[in-house]
């Protein structure tokens, strides 16, 4: 044992005292929690935010208060979540894998990486889509893909941010069809991209399934293709990547809970059960379904593995998106 | 069904006891929400959406709504009495607001804000109903090459305008344009002139800095004389002279359609359309320099725009489920708490709730206007208070509100350093405005003009080859030309007559 292991040791024995007591944990929550989406409010991390917290206040009878940290595709709201004090009062919404593109990208300089954070519980599991506005030129996934190989560099593809799931699908379509290049237009959040999208200043757009649901239905926007292996629910006549034949675009977003690193496990157990709780009530089902938003629950091991393994997927993108040459 | 039609059944439901008191009770919070200067809109309307959920949708939306409007209103409360913008779109208030304040004007000021906002809110929804739709597709023309030039012509009109020389205006807007950039780079997510300090990750507060140069700023500038009479209010006063009326209907006017034509804009803010009033007003009247001085329509224009965006920046949100300002945002989560998801099928899906809610933006106006009239006299009473307990009051005030922000000393500390420099700028008579402005439209002009050139792939073209960014950027042009002629000394601009 060397000095430094020593003292981080005292450190910790010092700690013991202080940390929550089983009574503690019992009594969690004695004040408001504050639940932090890393996206201007109005995007669907932020509406499936909203829909739990209402949910699980009630069930607790303290407030829990949505915070909005938008900016810089997540960093700024995770960085102010990874210095908060680990008591769970302040935990927040992580979205893989933009939050570890965010990690793997060393020109973001993250003063934070994937040991940083306690992983909570997973709510939502969001595939991926290819839209764009109903009268584009575009009708299928092919044409897209053929325009952008034919003029490389043309094609304005919209991301909802550098480094996220939108932009690593990109990366992954020009990576399956070899010559397609998109000129990428990185735009801040779902809502920003819409208006883009829709005004024509941008040709194409990648997103996620709940962001453009009501806008299908409503004939203002077509989806042309879910990034699954599996067709979405709620765009049932959508083809998905697999049936397209590029089996190996395949993306979505997740978005889950998490809190700061040394979180007390009885009070991590007690957040995973109030918020398992709120994320099972049949309200929060239904919700969110009606925004289309698919919810995949994961919690303990389950959760940790796929953390984990979306961190691979991510730095191998993180590194191509550097390399990529923009024609 | 025509649309007078489901208006009226919407007042049907809207009208009944419970639904006009829960407006009633949402607009006494939204003022106090206003009036307190660290808890804005957004945060404001946030913390009371559960108020809501024991209450059916249309009485949970419709006391949302009328949180909303109280809490733009509320601002202005504090603007004019002591010289603390209590959200964004109240600071333009500040200038002539608070001057007429000191001149015993106080209750008036207030009285025209109250009725330029009922003015404005009403005409900003009537045409909502009337011409939503089609409006807010064009509005989606507005792509961010535009946003771009919108913005400089902001800025321009700000800085050409602001003071006494063109030089004093720029230096202010560049200063505040560099301080925006501190925090995270937006697109590539860097940490820029952030030296190491956390809390600067975050960029650079812009409440605690106006709270400090206008607040805080002002508190110095008057304990510096020794002694201060007493205002004395006249609380019958609450509406204009009566050879100013012509003028504060013009201004109330022109603030509306200022407000309604930029809230359509999904993302200008509710700040662009208070200093473009203000700034058309001062342009406009015959002698500016009354401006600053308590000009009574630098207080109609700003907080008719004010309102009269607050209801056109629902259109966006109901038509298409684009959110266009933070608060707007905010009532969107909340609406969709409550059952409703703003979007294309708002309409068609419930059209009696759609329309229940229009029908209480405009009881959501009259109720403010009924509560906030006979309220006026009571605040500006205020001001007769001697003004040494005023000044420790505004302190505490200020102090209390940079710190619930974000429950950080930092910006304490933030508000008072620009405290000191707001009184040294005073002093050496450089205007406020243009740094304020600079500060807040900084991060939305540099994503703007990032996110052109994204598009463009680098090509700086894509400002010429759009007609409306062309025209934009000419008129920002002519501004600035037109106020280097008329603020350049004296004898280069008559040379030509020697």
């Amino acid at each position: 044992m060397n000095r430094r292991d020593f003292t981080g040791l005292a450190g910790a024995a010092a700690l013991v005292p202080l940390a929550g007591t089983s009574a503690q944990a019992q009594e969690f929550p004695t004040k408001p929690i504050q639940l932090m989406v890393a996206y201007p409010a109005g995007g669907s991390t932020d509406i499936g935010a909203r829909i739990v917290a209402s949910i699980a206040e009630k069930a607790i009878g303290q407030p829990v208060v949505v915070v909005n940290k938008g900016g810089a595709g997540g960093q700024v709201g995770w960085t102010e979540l990874s210095r908060q004090k680990p008591d769970g009062y302040y935990i927040g919404f992580i979205n893989l894998p933009g939050f570890n593109t965010v990690i793997a990208d060393p020109e973001r300089q993250a003063i934070f990486d994937i040991k940083s954070f306690t992983p909570i519980i997973n709510q939502v599991l969001d595939p991926g889509v290819v839209w764009v506005k109903a009268d584009s030129p575009f009708k299928t996934l092919k044409d897209v893909i053929e325009a952008a190989k034919k003029e490389p560099g043309k094609v304005r593809a919209a991301t909802t941010g550098i480094l996220s799931d939108d932009h690593l699908a990109i990366l992954m379509v020009e990576e399956a069809a070899a010559g397609t290049n998109f000129r990428i237009v990185h735009l801040e959040g779902g809502a920003a991209q819409m208006k883009e999208t829709l005004g024509g200043n941008v040709d194409v757009s990648f997103d996620n399934v709940g962001s453009i649901v009501k806008q299908v239905a409503a004939g203002q926007v077509r989806a042309l293709a879910v990034t699954d292996t599996k067709r979405s629910k709620f765009l049932p006549d959508v083809p998905t990547t697999v049936e397209l034949g590029y089996p190996s675009v395949i993306s979505s977003s997740t978005r889950g809970i998490a809190g700061p690193k040394g979180m007390d496990p009885k009070i991590v157990a007690r957040l995973q059960d109030i918020l398992k709780k709120a994320m099972d009530d049949p309200e929060h089902v239904a919700k969110l379904e009606a925004v289309g938003l698919g919810i995949r629950v994961m919690v303990g091991k389950e959760y940790q593995d796929y953390y984990d393994d979306i961190h691979k997927k991510a730095i191998k993108y993180t590194e191509w998106a550097k390399k990529r040459p923009q024609k | 069904m025509s649309t007078l039609e489901l208006l009226l059944n919407g007042f049907g439901a809207a009208m009944s006891p419970e639904n006009l008191a829960f407006a009633l009770i949402g607009c006494v919070l939204g003022t106090l929400i206003g009036v307190l200067p660290g808890v804005g809109p957004a945060a404001g309307t946030a913390i009371l959406i559960p108020l809501t959920f024991k209450l059916d949708p249309t009485g949970a939306i419709i006391m949302l709504c009328a949180i909303y409007y109280g809490a733009m209103y509320g601002g202005t409360i504090t603007s004019v009495l002591l010289n603390v913008p209590g959200e964004a779109a109240s600071v333009i208030t500040c200038i002539d607001g608070h001057a007429m304040a000191k001149q015993g004007r106080g209750g008036t000021a207030l009285g025209v804000a109250a009725i330029g906002s009922f003015v404005g809110g009403v005409f900003a929804t009537i045409a909502l109903v009337v011409v939503a739709v089609p409006l807010s597709t064009l509005a989606l023309k507005f792509g961010p090459p535009e946003f771009f030039a919108l913005m400089l012509v902001g800025l321009c009109l700000v800085t050409g305008l602001a003071g006494r020389s063109l030089i004093a205006g720029i230096l202010m807007t560049v200063v505040g344009l560099m301080l925006a950039l501190v925090g995270i780079d937006p697109v590539r997510g860097a940490p820029r002139f952030t030296f190491g300090v956390p809390d600067l990750y975050d960029g650079i507060g812009f409440i605690p800095v106006v709270m400090g140069l206008f607040g805080i700023g002002e508190i110095l500038m008057t304990a510096e004389k020794p002694v201060r009479e007493v205002v004395r209010t006249n609380l019958s006063k609450l509406f204009p002279e009566r050879e100013e009326w012509g003028r504060v209907w013009a201004s109330i006017a022109r603030g509306t359609g200022i407000g309604f034509f930029l809230g359509l804009i999904p993302g200008v803010g509710s700040i662009i359309p208070t200093f473009m009033s203000y700034i058309a007003e001062k342009r406009l009247a015959k002698d500016p320099s009354r401006f600053g001085n308590g000009a009574i329509e630098g207080v109609a224009g700003p907080e008719t725009a004010n309102n009269s965006y607050a209801n056109a920046a629902m259109v966006p949100l109901l038509t298409l489920g684009i959110p266009s300002s933070p608060t707007i945002a905010v009532l969107m989560g909340a609406f969709i708490v409550n059952g409703l998801t703003p979007g294309p099928f708002l309409f068609q899906e419930k059209p009696e709730l759609v329309w229940a809610i229009i029908a209480s933006f405009f009881i959501g106006n009259v109720v403010l206007l009924i509560l906030n009239l006979p309220l006026v006299g009571l605040w500006a009473k205020i001001l007769e208070v001697p003004y040494q307990y005023i000044c420790a009051g505004t302190l505490l005030f200020c102090i209390l509100g940079a710190y619930s922000i974000n429950q950080s000393v930092f910006d304490v500390t933030v508000m008072i350093i620009c405290g000191g420099i707001g009184y040294l700028l005073r002093k050496l008579d450089f205007p406020l405005a243009p740094l304020v402005l600079g500060i807040i439209l900084g991060p939305q002009l540099e994503k703007s003009l990032r996110t052109s050139l994204e598009m463009s792939a680098g090509d700086y073209t894509i400002f010429f080859t759009r007609p409306i960014t062309l025209v934009l950027l000419i008129i920002a042009v002519i501004i600035l030309a037109v106020a280097a002629l008329q603020l350049a000394p004296k004898e280069i601009r008559e040379g030509g007559d020697d």
